[in-house]
């Protein structure tokens, strides 16, 4: 075994109430050269306030450009065991359910080949494996491959398709976001695995606007659940609720974005056709309120985080689209916007950046989709605006 | 075109380009699809195979790029 | 070595039923209401009259497999050998009868579980990698969360706050995660702009893409030393040009810190999503327990706890007192680096007469 280092800032961490990641460290220390001298660095860069880790671009596995983060130490004689750490970001179930017996088998192949360190999940919603050497790599594939667990994305490519827990446990969701989820993954497992794009491309499916899959914050499509028609009411319920000492007029009714509820004391009034479906009585009163009876979701498109020009949400590019299988008319769209990507866009360069810097407009006509009011907060402000050809008298 | 000459090509357009300018798939796509009239999904598929061989691979640089593996020390 | 077993390419994951509790499965669809039974758990109610009971813990994201063991023993031993994890780094134990939630949870808290997490409280925190894995972090990630949970706990295990209130950090301005969009975050941040090593850069980067790297262009070629330079005054330290070439390294430990952003959410529930906010520009790095930046959160949950009204999210209470008041009410300085002069700065401006003293 290699060395075991003193650790004074981090074995602070061990201390409290929280669950530690120092404790983590260190366990998997107890057999792991990775973790103890992860250990080592990870107390230099405490005390010296600054990262120890190298960028390291050309480690994959065969015929793959995605699902490995290549990564290297910077003080490699002091702590050979992290010399290489690169992480392999496995494909999570959607959903992130697990059997026991398929974590333990994760785990055993982790054990023999990696660090034994983890991550339950990655922000993007892979597992990650934390840290083993290049030749290490491709064992690890073929284990975990052969065992029908397959990488995920990064780089310029499909990211790991995510989502919200879903009609497996949640009485809101308007769509299947797991089944969609899965399906979207394995239609696009070359995209995902052979990075073709301009840049990352990252797709998150939430059941409702409530969004627990923070869809709209951080997916370059957005697929957010929702309905048609009127929410259905169970008036018995709502008077329960009001028993129960909820006051209904200050918690719902003054609450209600749109102030489109009435409550008179015994009969709770909703103008469906004023709702903007923002979900807040629904899941406030969930014994007595249901979302409306016609499914499927709105399709958002271009969020970022900062970098490059500044952060952009989502905005909505499709009102309303049935999710139902085999989701052509949604695979149809993906293919016109990626071509679109593909002709325009420069490197590094984000769909939703793209579109800011040609135009709205231009991206709505050329990849074919009808402008609707639901796409926009305001229309613009300024007259200039640009015609065309066939808008012109002759 | 014949599944092998297409290899050669993307490999050489990859090989002349080593040093100069990264390309990236959607760059080789477009050349070699361009200039030798193939349609783009066979390009991708010799390139797919170029890469399943190991003779060209994946490399990430703040994006990814298609380059010939460095050799082994 | 031992012979591998044959590899598969394009597989994808594995479907996700075979992962499902029985009772989730047959439920599947068919769920009518769920109610919360207490900080850490709940349970949901299906048409067939079947209901699950969900208990939550949470975890520090990096697990070792060890742990990942004993989550699975326990998983074994009460549900049937099946559990999930939430978006948010938690663990859910599912159990489909109330007998069983007792022994579940009396292991769990035996076991030194932190059970809890749902409902109008603080979940576990969005994260990114920091000084354990990243080589663009400007600050570390865990420590700082472990730091600001200890602090914070008692707001995941029992007391109740207006709303949920979502905390994220991430360890520079890529900010991996919806950091952008939280309650109250914490986002890693550079001072100084990138040091240039001229003979590195020569050999390893592409002058061009450098150049365009750039978001303010700040960088132009330098032909006479076939490297790039910067134009001091115009650079903002977002270190984008080091992830296009690792030769302009920006880390600087003495300058290098965290900023804390608010009021920003991802639900629709009643406003829009909104983004979070600049609220301190920046605070200094002092780990292992980061004392200044956990004092400013601290701070800002107890001014919104003060003053927000039932069901407002931080962001909701912002809009609603004015930012001018959040300043007052927290006893956070206003700096000239609050005010926006990037992409969005003109939105940013007060085009109107009226504000509160
Ligand atoms: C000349 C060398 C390199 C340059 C110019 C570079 C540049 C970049 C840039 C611009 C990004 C952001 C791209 C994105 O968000 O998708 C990035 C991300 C990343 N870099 Fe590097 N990098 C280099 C080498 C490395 C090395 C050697 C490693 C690992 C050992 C590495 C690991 C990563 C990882 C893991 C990401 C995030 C990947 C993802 O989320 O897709 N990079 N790099
Ligand atoms: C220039 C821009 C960016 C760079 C250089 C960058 C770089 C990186 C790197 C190096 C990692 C790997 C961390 C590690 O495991 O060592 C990473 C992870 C990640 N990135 Fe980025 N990134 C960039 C932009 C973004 C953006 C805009 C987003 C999302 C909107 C994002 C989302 C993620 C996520 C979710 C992860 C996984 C993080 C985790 O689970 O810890 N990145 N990125
Ligand atoms: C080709 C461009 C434009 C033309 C030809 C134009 C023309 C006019 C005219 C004729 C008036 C009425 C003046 C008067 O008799 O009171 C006016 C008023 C005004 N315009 Fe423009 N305008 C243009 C662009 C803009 C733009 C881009 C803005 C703002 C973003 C703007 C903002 C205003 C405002 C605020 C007023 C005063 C309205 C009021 O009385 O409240 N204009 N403009
Ligand atoms: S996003 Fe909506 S449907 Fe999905 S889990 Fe959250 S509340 Fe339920
Ligand atoms: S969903 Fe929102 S907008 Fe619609 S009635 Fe309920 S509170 Fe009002
Ligand atoms: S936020 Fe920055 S430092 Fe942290 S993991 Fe992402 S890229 Fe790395
Ligand atoms: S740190 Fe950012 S602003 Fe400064 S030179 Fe680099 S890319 Fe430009």
């Amino acid at each position: 075994m290699g060395t075991k280092h003193k650790t004074p800032l981090l074995d602070d961490l061990e201390k409290g109430p929280f669950p530690s990641f120092v404790t983590e460290i260190k366990k998997a220390a107890e057999h792991s050269e990775y973790a103890q001298d992860l250990l080592g660095q990870l107390e230099l860069s405490f005390k010296e306030k600054v990262t120890h880790w190298k960028h390291g671009g050309i480690v994959g596995v065969r015929g793959y450009g995605s699902g490995v983060i290549g990564r290297y130490s910077d003080v490699p004689e002091e702590f050979p065991g992290v010399a290489h750490f690169h992480t392999l970001r496995v494909n999570s179930p959607s959903g992130f359910f697990y059997s026991t017996k398929a974590l333990r088998e994760i785990c055993e192949v982790w054990d023999k080949y990696g660090s034994g360190l983890t991550n339950m999940h990655g922000s993007t919603g892979d597992i990650i494996l934390l840290g083993t050497k290049t030749e290490n790599l491709e064992p690890v594939f073929a284990e975990l491959s052969s065992r029908g667990w397959d990488l995920g994305g990064s780089g310029s490519a499909v990211r790991t398709p995510s989502c919200c827990v879903g009609q497996a446990r949640c009485e809101w969701s308007n769509i299947d976001t797991m089944a969609i989820t899965h399906d979207i993954t394995h239609h696009y497992q070359d995209e995902m695995h052979r990075p073709a794009f301009p840049y990352k491309f990252k797709f998150k499916v939430a059941g409702c606007a409530i969004d627990c899959i923070a869809s709209i914050a951080r997916a370059d499509m957005s697929i957010i659940g929702t309905w048609k028609g009127d929410i259905q009411i169970d008036q018995d319920e709502v008077k329960a609720y009001a028993a129960a000492g909820m006051d209904i007029q200050k918690e719902i009714v003054e609450l209600c974005p749109t102030g489109c509820m009435s409550w008179d004391g015994s009969e709770l009034k909703i103008n469906n056709e004023d709702c903007n479906r923002c979900m807040h009585c629904i899941a406030k009163m969930a014994k007595a309120l249901r979302p409306g009876p016609e499914k499927g979701a709105t399709i958002l498109l271009g969020s970022k985080a900062p970098i490059v020009t500044g952060a952009l949400m989502s905005w909505v590019i499709v009102p309303f689209m049935k999710m139902e299988p085999p989701y052509e008319e949604f695979y149809d769209l993906v293919d016109r916007i990626w071509e679109w990507w593909d002709e325009y866009g420069k490197n590094r360069e984000r769909i939703g950046e793209l579109i800011e810097r040609l135009g709205f407009p231009r991206f709505l006509k050329e990849v074919g989709i009808e402008p609707h009011p639901a796409m926009v907060k305001e229309p613009r402000r300024d007259p200039f605006f640009f015609w065309s050809e066939e808008d012109i008298e002759k | 075109m014949e599944r092998e000459e297409l290899k050669k090509i993307i490999y050489e357009l990859v090989e002349k380009s080593m040093g100069k300018k990264k390309l990236k798939q959607s760059d080789i796509l477009k050349k070699v699809s361009a200039e030798h009239g193939v349609d783009k999904g066979e390009v991708k598929a010799a390139l797919r195979e170029l890469m399943d061989a190991g003779k060209l691979i994946f490399t990430y640089f703040g994006g990814s790029y298609v380059e010939i593996p460095p050799k082994e020390e | 070595m031992a012979e591998l077993p044959q590899r598969q390419t394009d597989i994808g994951p594995p479907h996700y039923e075979q992962f499902l509790p029985p009772v989730i499965k047959k439920n599947y669809g068919k769920w009518i209401y769920h109610e919360e039974l207490g900080p850490g758990y709940m349970v949901h109610v299906a048409e067939s009259g079947d209901r699950v009971w969900t208990v939550r813990v949470a975890s520090p994201r990096l697990l070792s497999t060890d742990t990942i063991k004993e989550i699975c023993d326990i998983a074994d031993k009460h549900c049937d050998g099946y559990l999930r994890f939430t978006t948010r780094n938690n663990i859910e134990f599912m159990v489909d009868d109330e007998s069983k939630v007792e022994p579940l949870m009396k292991e769990l808290k035996e076991k030194g579980y932190m059970i809890g997490g749902i409902g109008s409280r603080i979940s576990n925190v969005v994260h990114t990698q920091g000084w354990v894995h990243c080589h663009s972090a400007a600050t570390d990630a865990s420590g700082i969360v472990k730091a600001l949970m200890d602090e914070l706990h008692e707001y995941f295990t029992s007391k109740d706050l207006q709303a949920r209130v979502r905390l994220a950090v991430a360890c520079c301005v890529n900010m991996c995660g919806a950091v952008h969009c939280s309650d109250i975050a914490i986002v890693g941040v550079h001072k100084t702009p990138p040091r240039i090593e001229h003979e590195r850069l020569r050999n390893l980067c592409e002058i061009p893409s450098t150049v365009a790297s750039c978001p303010t262009s700040a960088i132009s070629p330098d032909p006479q030393k076939k490297s790039v330079k910067i134009k001091l005054e115009k650079c903002m330290y977002c270190g984008n040009c080091y992830s296009v070439c690792p030769s302009m390294p920006i880390a600087d430990p003495k300058n290098d810190g965290v900023a804390i952003v608010v009021g920003g959410k991802v639900s629709n529930m009643r406003s829009h999503p909104m983004f979070s906010k600049l609220a301190i520009p920046w605070l200094p790095n002092n780990p292992p327990r980061w004392p200044e930046v956990v004092d400013a959160v601290r701070k800002i949950l107890d001014a919104y706890i003060a003053d927000a009204r039932k069901h407002e999210r931080v962001g909701e209470w912002i809009e609603r007192i004015g930012w001018e008041k959040f300043f007052k009410l927290t006893n956070l300085e206003f700096k000239l680096q609050h005010v926006d002069d990037f992409t969005f700065a003109r939105e940013t401006w007060r085009m109107a007469a009226t504000f509160k003293w």
